[in-house]
C-alpha cells in the first residue's frame, strides 16, 4: 500500500535536496485525488512557503494491465484494448498499433486509399478533440472556468461526428488491421463541411481570448523554462519539445499513413516555457483544421479495407453465398489470424508526442509482446526537473502544459 | 515483409555504425541485422555501456524508450530493448536516425547497468522494467516499484506470472468495506 | 407539501423536506480516474448542463461534497485511497459507480484492475458504458434522486412494483 513515507522522501536521491536549514520545509503530498493533476498523480512536494524546493512524483494510480491484457487477446481484438491508453486520442493509439500489425503483416502497402484518407481525418480529429481538453482544463486550473467551456462546446461538435460515424464517442475501436471496421455514413459529408465552415472562427475567438491575454501571459511566460538540450536528453516529444524550438514532428519526419501528401507546417516557438506549449497547441489545432480540410477535397471513393480474407472477414452479402467466405468468417473470428514472426517499433504522432509502440509477434494468433513508448510517461518525468523554484500554482501550470494522461502514462 | 523504400540518409549513417559495432565489441555483439525499420543490435549486458558511448559520440542524444520483452520458453528469455534516436535540434524539420539495441541478460538473476547517469529519462523506464520484470540496474540511484502497489509481489508482466493475477481476495488497505470483499470461487 | 390558500405557510413531512433539500444540490466529487472522467466533465459542459438539477459544483475536497462518481478503472494501489476519501465524506453520501470498469471491472479481466469498485465501496446507481455517455450519467443522477427521496434503493423498487 502506498503511504506516505516521510523517510523515503529524506533519503531518496532522486530529490534536489536543498543545502539549507530545511526545518522549516512542509512535505505534503498533492494528489492523487486533485482537481489539477489531470489525472491520478502524487507530487509528493517539499515546500518553503508556496515555493517548491523539490518534488517527487509518484504514478501507477491507473496502472491496468493493458499490455498484458494486449498479449491475450487476438490481434484484431487488442484494437479495442489499445484505444483505452490514451484516452482523448484514443484513434491515435489505435492507429499506431493497427500500423505495427499492418508492416510486420506486409500489407501496409496495400490499405486502400479511402481507409487511409479517413484514418488521417478521424486521427486529425482527434488531436483537435485533444487539444481542446488540454487547452479547457489548463485554463481552468489557471482560473479561466468558462474557456473549458467554450472548449467542451467545441469538442462536442467533434464527438457528434465520431458518433455519427462510429457509433461511440470516445473509444471508436474503428480502425482495423488492414483498413477501416465500416464505410462512412450517408450525411458524413455534411457533418464534416459544417465543421470545416465553423471551426477556424471559433479558434479565432479562442486565440482572441487567450492569445494575448495579460493574465494567460503572466502566468504563463517564464513558467517551466526547458532548453532544447535538456528537452532531448529528458525525452520530451511534441508539442513540448516544439514549444523549445526543435522541430521534431513524426508525421513529418517519417511519415505514415499517406501524411507526405498534405500540405501542413510543423509549429513551433522558441520560448521553451509554458506560453509557448500554450501556443504550439494554439497553432497545431488550426494545422489540424487544415490536414481535413484537405482530407476532405481529396476525399476518394473505393473501399475501405484489403480484399484478404485471411486477416478481413468477407463481407456479410458475400457470405449469404459462398461457403469459403463463412469459413473465414468462422475462422476469423474464432481463432483470429497469424502475424509472421518479427518485430517492429512504429511511432505515430500523437497529440502527446511520439506515441511508439515495440510490437513483437511470435508467428502466432495474439501479439507476444506490445511495448508502449507513451509519451506522456517521459513527459511528465521531466517534471522533477521544472518543479524546484516554481509556486505550487506554476507547478500546476506545468504539470498542465505538459500535458499528461495517465491512461498511458500508468497503462 | 513489406518493400523497402528507398534506403534514407539516416540509415546509411546507421549501417556504418553496425560494422563499428562489430569490430568494437567483438564477441560482445551477438548479433548485428538492419531490421525493417531501422538498424539493430543485439549485445549481452556487459557491452552495454561500451556500446551506447559508440552510439552517443556517433550522434544519438535521445533515449526514446527502454522496453523489455519476455521470451519465456526461449532462452535468453528476457530483451531489454533500447530505442535511440538523433534529433538534431537545429534542423528544420527533424528526421531522426532511429537505433535498437537489444540487451539479454541472465535467465536466472537479470542485471543490466543503468543508464540513468547519462540520460535523465531512463530513470522511471528502468524503474517499470524492474517493477513488472523484476530486471535489475545496476547503479539505478532508485530502483523501486513505480506501477504496482509497493508491497506487490511478483512481476506481473513475465510470462509466467498469470494475467488475473495470484491474488483475487483483494481488500483495500487491509480496511474492511461496509460491504465486504466478494469471494470468487473460481 | 401543501399550501395553505390564504396564509404563507406551507406544510409538509420532514421526510419530505430534507429529501426535498438533499436532492436538489448534490454536489460530487472530482473522483475521477480514467476515461469516464472525460465523459463526467462533459456533463458540466454546456450541452449536457448538470447545474440544471444543482449538481454543477463539484466539490475537490471530499469533506465538502455528497456524491462521489467513481469514474474509471479502480487500480489496486488506487483502491486504499478511494476507500480514504469515502471515508472521510461526510453523511449523508451517495456512490456512483459510472462506467464498466468501475461496476465490475469492464473489459480489464487482471492483476491490475479492482473487479468493481463495490468491493470497496456500498455503490447505490451503477451506469453501464464504455465510457457512458453523458446522458446516462444525468439520467444515474436523476435515479439517485428518486432513491433519496424514496429513502433508499430497496424502497425504490418496492414503489415500482
Amino acid at each position: 500500500m502506498s503511504t506516505l513515507d516521510l523517510s523515503r522522501l529524506e533519503s531518496s536521491p532522486d530529490l534536489l535536496i536543498s543545502q539549507g536549514d530545511d526545518r522549516d520545509s512542509l512535505v505534503i503530498s498533492m494528489g492523487p485525488q486533485h482537481p489539477s493533476t489531470h489525472g491520478v498523480l502524487r507530487v509528493m512536494l517539499k515546500l518553503d512557503g508556496e515555493t517548491v524546493i523539490s518534488s517527487e512524483s509518484e504514478i501507477g494510480f491507473l496502472h491496468t494491465g493493458i499490455e498484458k491484457q494486449a498479449e491475450n487477446l487476438f490481434w484484431q481484438q487488442t484494437v479495442t484494448v489499445v484505444d483505452r491508453a490514451d484516452y482523448l486520442a484514443p484513434l491515435s493509439n489505435s492507429l499506431c498499433y493497427v500500423l505495427a500489425a499492418e508492416k510486420l503483416l506486409g500489407i501496409d502497402g496495400q490499405i486502400p486509399v479511402r481507409a487511409q484518407v479517413l484514418r488521417v481525418i478521424f486521427t486529425e480529429l482527434t488531436r483537435i478533440a485533444s487539444h481542446l481538453v488540454q487547452l479547457g482544463t489548463h485554463a481552468m486550473d489557471l482560473g479561466a472556468q468558462s474557456i473549458f467551456m467554450y472548449a467542451f462546446e467545441m469538442r462536442e461538435q467533434i464527438l457528434r461526428i465520431m458518433e455519427f460515424v462510429t457509433g461511440a464517442r470516445m473509444h471508436q475501436s474503428w480502425f482495423r488491421i488492414g483498413g477501416l471496421a465500416l464505410d462512412v455514413p450517408v450525411g458524413f459529408i455534411d457533418l464534416l463541411d459544417k465543421f470545416i465552415e465553423s471551426f477556424p472562427e471559433r479558434l479565432s475567438d479562442m486565440r482572441a481570448i487567450l492569445e494575448k491575454n495579460v493574465i494567460i501571459m503572466d502566468r504563463l511566460i517564464g513558467v517551466g523554462r526547458i532548453s532544447a538540450e535538456d528537452a532531448i536528453a529528458w525525452g520530451l516529444t511534441g508539442p513540448n519539445l516544439r514549444g523549445s524550438g526543435v522541430a521534431y514532428d513524426v508525421r513529418k519526419a517519417l511519415p505514415y499513413s499517406g501524411y507526405e501528401n498534405y500540405d501542413f507546417d510543423i509549429c513551433v516557438h522558441d520560448g521553451g516555457d509554458c506560453y509557448s506549449r500554450f501556443v504550439v497547441r494554439l497553432n497545431e489545432m488550426y494545422q489540424a483544421w487544415r490536414i481535413i480540410k484537405q482530407g476532405r477535397d481529396r476525399f476518394p471513393g473505393g473501399p475501405v479495407v484489403i480484399d484478404d480474407p485471411k486477416i478481413v472477414p468477407p463481407a456479410k452479402t458475400v457470405i449469404q453465398h459462398s461457403m469459403e467466405a463463412l469459413i473465414h468468417h468462422f475462422k476469423l473470428v474464432s481463432s483470429g489470424f497469424n502475424v509472421p514472426e518479427g518485430r517492429i517499433y512504429q511511432t505515430v504522432e500523437s497529440p502527446r508526442g511520439e506515441l511508439g509502440m515495440y510490437v513483437v509477434s511470435a508467428g502466432g494468433n495474439k501479439p507476444w509482446r506490445v511495448r508502449w513508448r507513451p509519451p506522456s510517461f517521459y513527459n511528465l518525468q521531466a517534471l522533477g526537473a521544472l518543479a524546484p523554484g516554481n509556486l505550487i500554482a506554476d507547478l500546476v501550470a506545468i504539470i498542465g502544459s505538459l500535458d499528461p494522461v495517465f491512461g498511458e502514462v500508468d497503462r | 515483409m513489406p518493400e523497402q523504400p528507398p534506403v534514407r540518409a539516416e540509415r546509411t549513417r546507421t549501417a556504418a555504425l553496425l560494422d563499428t559495432l562489430r569490430s568494437a565489441l567483438g564477441e560482445d555483439l551477438l548479433e548485428a541485422v538492419s531490421a525493417a525499420d531501422m538498424d539493430e543490435a543485439a549485445i549481452g549486458p556487459s557491452a552495454l555501456l561500451r556500446a551506447v558511448e559508440i552510439l552517443r559520440s556517433a550522434g544519438f542524444n535521445m533515449l526514446a524508450d527502454i522496453g523489455v520483452v519476455d521470451h519465456l520458453p526461449l532462452s535468453p528469455r528476457f530483451e531489454v530493448a533500447y530505442h535511440l534516436q538523433i534529433i538534431d535540434a537545429a534542423a528544420k524539420p527533424v528526421v531522426p536516425a532511429r537505433f535498437r539495441l537489444r540487451v539479454f541478460p541472465d535467465d536466472a538473476d537479470p542485471v543490466v547497468p543503468s543508464l540513468v547517469s547519462i540520460w535523465p529519462n531512463a530513470n522511471w523506464a528502468e524503474r517499470e522494467a524492474f517493477d513488472l520484470f523484476g530486471i535489475k540496474f545496476e547503479g539505478h540511484i532508485n530502483l523501486k516499484r513505480i506501477l504496482m502497489p509497493d508491497d506487490w509481489v511478483g512481476y506481473p508482466l513475465r510470462k509466467d506470472y498469470p494475467l488475473r493475477g495470484t491474488d483475487r481476495g483483494f481488500v483495500a488497505g487491509g480496511r474492511q468495506g461496509s460491504v465486504p470483499p466478494v469471494d470468487l470461487q473460481q | 407539501m401543501e399550501m395553505s390558500p390564504h396564509q404563507p405557510y406551507i406544510t409538509t413531512k420532514l421526510d419530505e423536506f430534507t429529501a426535498w433539500a438533499r436532492t436538489s444540490a448534490i454536489w460530487p466529487m472530482t473522483m475521477g480516474l480514467a476515461c469516464c472522467a472525460i465523459e463526467m466533465m462533459s456533463i458540466v459542459s454546456p450541452r449536457y448542463d448538470t447545474s440544471r438539477f444543482g449538481a454543477e459544483v463539484f466539490r475537490s475536497s471530499p469533506r465538502q461534497s455528497d456524491l462521489m462518481i467513481v469514474s474509471g478503472r479502480v487500480s489496486n494501489k488506487m483502491a486504499p485511497i478511494l476507500r480514504q476519501l469515502y471515508d472521510q465524506m461526510p453523511d449523508p453520501k451517495w456512490v456512483i459507480s459510472m462506467g464498466a470498469c468501475a461496476s465490475s471491472g469492464g473489459i480489464f479481466d487482471n492483476y491490475a484492475v479492482l473487479p468493481g469498485v463495490d468491493r470497496i465501496l456500498p455503490v447505490d446507481v451503477y451506469v453501464p458504458g464504455c465510457p457512458p455517455s453523458p446522458d446516462a450519467v444525468i439520467f444515474a443522477i436523476m435515479q439517485l434522486r428518486k432513491q433519496i427521496e424514496a429513502g433508499g434503493k430497496a424502497l425504490v423498487l418496492a414503489k415500482n412494483a
